[in-house]
């Protein structure tokens, strides 16, 4: 079992950020869903070394606009 | 997902053996919200922490005088929140308000949480361990977010 802890950062917004578990090592191009808001990767970097099962990853991302959310009407869909 | 594997996947309890997991089971209770339902207020009195296991929460600090309440973070699946005032017992340091539907937590009692780890010594050293290393993974978080 591994569990990715990922801290988001969004660039260029005054968004928070978020903080999940997922199941997956993110990767740039990913769109992910954070609260109400989907987000692209842009970055994904190691914040921590290892500890058993739990790796620690820092991802800085993008905000999408609701035309770009995979869940937007006639979406060509995200990843 | 039953709890068992749900409390697995969860740092706070990475480290403990089947039956400890089995003591922490037996005292989560579940939670489930509705967008905009209230966990916890800041200012408040608070004798429980909360881990979300599905949907997201966000937390907010302010909203005293003509200044609204801002949010810090989003936490989603895994995290825990309301663990300083399990630890310290003082007034919940920030607002914790659902944002998804549903969002469902695991809900765990000061007093339940102190009796165990009095009981099982080793379950109260790994948790609070954890807790900690929690605790600097937001603060990280936190330092790349003003960055």
């Amino acid at each position: 079992m591994a569990v990715y802890k990922v801290s988001f950062v969004v660039t260029g917004t005054d968004h928070p950020g978020a903080i999940r578990n997922q199941d997956h090592q993110p990767q740039p191009g990913e769109r992910v869903q954070i609260g109400a808001d989907w987000v692209e990767v842009l970055e994904a970097l190691e914040l921590a070394p290892q500890r058993g099962g739990f790796h620690y990853f820092h991802v800085t991302c993008r905000l999408l606009s609701t035309e770009e959310r995979p869940d937007a009407p006639m979406s060509t869909g995200g990843r | 997902m039953n709890i068992d594997r749900i409390i697995r996947e969860i740092e706070l309890f990475d480290g403990l053996k089947e039956t400890e997991v089995d003591e922490i089971t037996a005292i989560c209770r579940e939670r489930r919200l509705q967008p905009g339902e209230l966990l916890a207020r800041q200012g408040e009195r608070g004798d429980e922490m909360y881990i979300i296991t599905e949907g997201f929460v966000e937390v907010l600090l302010g909203g005293r005088g003509e200044n609204p309440p801002r949010v810090i973070v989003n936490l989603g699946p895994g995290q825990v929140t309301g663990e300083m005032a399990l630890l310290d017992q003082g007034p919940r340091s920030a607002t914790v308000r659902a944002v998804s539907d549903p969002t469902i937590v695991q809900t765990i009692q000061r007093q339940a949480f102190e009796a165990l780890c009095r009981k099982n010594t080793q379950i109260g050293y790994i948790v609070l361990r954890n807790l900690a290393l929690d605790l600097v993974f937001k603060l990280r978080h936190r330092n790349l977010v003003d960055r």
